[in-house]
């Protein structure tokens, strides 16, 4: 299919999410101490409003796979939500919504809640226009711009927007709104092309100084160090099992079901789980196929790149987004877990020197 | 779009004490539910909290269903103190049942210890509706005591069923009202009524008994592919979602709980 471009102001932008926050829940990405947040639409903090720079704190699931969400009740009705729009999209997230919705949305069997969700959303996706250290994402199949996955896409070029649009979805948005949607401009096209050279140059520096291995390196890595304990060992020497790694992750989809009863009303609520609590695997009878810590962390690497490379033909479950590098109160640095198993079976460190 | 996450009432219409801390529950459920042997269902106390179990009852009766269940954790402990007329939550079935087609015409070799019986009945009663179609059919059981056997009103009947079946039953340790075999499982499993060339085990029972069983039938010369172990993993959503019971490139809950031990024996901690 050939691109479908549009050019957009700054201000026409933000004049239009106004517009459409009447029938949409708007979400953005605000910049506060050095980093971006997600947060409803107000234009009178237009200021703070960052369409560009990096991902945000937030990794997208939380609107989509809320971290708390109702999934049955007996007696209480459904609610219908408004349908939402979330604007600022990096392509480290935008890669996680193939997981989400291979777990969710597809197969044998739909989260119902997550459907809904999903379709209710409109996903527009967003250049990074700077890299942080952490940022490896060329390294895992991802970019630092929107490459698939979005509905429409935003651009930075001066004080306007390349729009480009994903799908259909996208593409009605843009004609039912082309009162703010110019013809695109070709210059603006080449520009965004250079911007786009320049910030995965960025990327490449950070992954490079590291020797971070790409995703080629990594294949079978992770199973081929699976009985080098010392090495497992050694990285789980300095987790506190917080979970904080699954929070953040983007691809990350594990949850716990419960159920609670509310004055009468019983309902199943289903939260975001953690592969690290010592829990997560046992059974009541009292058998735990991953007793360690270090088996537990080993558990979070196997799914990730062995696991997910299996089920979803190649795709390996990390977007190089390093959130949770930044979360991890132990230091553990997955980059470093993966330089680990991609060089090799040796592993002589001591666990935790 | 139908709900994964929801349950259907059903009636608990007769309990029955198997061992002091086993019971048998019969369901009626207030709408359609059915299963193949060996698939499960999660057992609610709605409000409260569910877990996942195998039906113990023949599949073709669906109108009331049997659920053995040990108490063991906290859902099972309050299942426990549950009264004849109380409602619980149904969801499911879930997993693959006991492929049945690939038994006919075979032995079929079926090894239970304690409460890991109780799948096995259900696939028994699935047996027992097409009897000849099967060449023998063995069960060899084991229990701690013998205050320990589950189903002890119907369990020698089931050896009188078929002139192809027959029930043995062992206890791990003896005491002076028990005069059956005394010893574990994997001492009676050598049986010359077996043809292990054309034969499949179906083993059922805490982790450990089943690695020495399946070691034990390795050596009786049975292959990785004819032997069926049930994994008793932490099944939480049954829909392959929640990653809970995930063992290597499989989930519990959707690719087993039973798994032929070719497809698992090389994945990590398969045991515990």
């Amino acid at each position: 299919m050939e691109k479908k471009f549009y050019s957009v102001t700054k201000k026409d932008l933000f004049d239009l999410f106004s517009r459409l926050s009447a029938t949409y829940r708007v979400i953005v990405p605000y910049v506060k101490n050095e980093r971006l947040y997600f947060d409803d639409f107000d234009q009178s903090k237009e200021d703070r409003i960052e369409l560009g720079g990096i991902r945000q704190s937030q990794p997208v699931k939380s609107f989509i796979s809320h971290s708390r969400e109702t999934v049955f009740s007996a007696s209480e009705r459904e609610n219908n939500p408004k349908p939402f729009i979330i604007a600022g999209v990096k392509g480290c997230d935008l890669k996680s919504f193939a997981l989400q919705d291979f777990v969710f949305a597809q197969g044998d069997t739909e989260d119902p809640s997550y459907v809904k969700n999903r379709d209710n959303a409109l996903i527009i996706g967003n250049d990074c226009t700077y890299a942080r250290q952490t940022c490896f994402c060329l390294a895992m199949d991802a970019a630092p711009y929107p490459e698939k996955d979005f509905d429409l896409s935003l651009s930075p070029v001066e004080d306007r927007f390349v729009v480009e649009v994903g799908t259909e979805k996208g593409a009605a948005l843009a004609e039912k709104y082309r009162m703010f949607f110019k013809p695109p401009n070709d210059a603006d096209i080449e520009t965004r092309a250079k911007n786009r050279e320049k910030v995965s140059e960025e990327v490449r520096r950070y992954v490079d100084a590291r020797g971070t291995p790409d995703t080629k390196t990594v294949k079978g890595a992770v199973k081929r160090n699976y009985s080098n304990i010392p090495l497992w060992q050694d990285f789980a020497s300095t987790c506190v099992e917080c979970g904080a790694c699954n929070l953040v992750c983007p691809t990350c989809h594990c949850f716990l079901l419960f159920d609670e009863k509310d004055q009468g009303n019983a309902r199943r609520v289903r939260i975001w789980d953690s592969c690290l609590y010592k829990t997560f695997a046992r059974v009541a009878g009292g058998a735990n196929p991953r007793r360690h810590l270090y088996e537990r962390l080993r558990n979070r690497f196997d799914k990730k790149f062995e696991f997910f490379p299996e089920v979803m033909n190649g795709y390996f479950a990390c977007t190089g987004c390093g959130r949770c590098i930044e979360a991890c109160p132990g230091d553990i640095d997955i980059r470093e877990v993966l330089k680990g198993v991609a060089n090799g079976t040796k592993w002589n460190k001591p666990p935790h020197e | 779009m139908n709900n994964p996450y929801g349950y259907i009432e059903a009636d608990i219409i007769d309990i029955v004490d198997e061992t002091p801390n086993i019971k048998t529950f019969s369901f009626k459920p207030r709408s359609e539910i059915g299963f193949r042997a060996g698939q499960f269902m999660d057992v609610s106390i709605p409000g409260v909290g569910e877990a996942p179990f195998t039906p113990s009852s023949n599949h073709n009766a669906t109108d009331k269903l049997d659920f053995t269940i040990m108490a063991a954790g906290r859902v099972t402990k309050l299942l426990h103190g549950m009264k004849k007329g109380d409602v619980v939550g149904l969801r499911g079935p879930y997993g693959r049942g006991y492929p049945l087609d690939i038994f006919k015409s075979k032995d079929v070799f079926i090894v239970g210890g304690g409460v890991g019986l109780a799948p096995l009945r259900a696939l028994l009663y699935a047996l027992f509706n097409d009897v000849k179609d099967y060449r023998n059919i063995i069960v060899k059981y084991g229990a701690r005591t013998s205050k320990d056997i589950v189903y002890k009103r119907e369990i020698e009947s089931w050896a009188s069923k078929a002139g192809n079946v027959d029930v043995r039953i062992t206890v791990d340790v003896g005491d002076d009202s028990w005069k059956g075999n005394v010893g574990l499982v994997t001492t009676i499993l050598k049986d010359d009524r077996l043809d292990v060339n054309n034969a499949v085990s179906i083993v059922c029972g805490p982790p450990i008994m089943m690695k020495f069983v399946t070691f034990k039938l390795l050596d009786l010369g049975y292959k990785d592919s004819q032997i069926y172990l049930s994994m008793e993993k932490n099944m939480s959503c049954g829909v392959g979602k929640c990653g809970h019971c995930r063992i290597g490139p499989y989930y519990a809950c959707k690719d087993g709980p039973v798994f032929t031990y070719d497809k698992i024996k090389d994945l990590p901690n398969i045991w515990e």
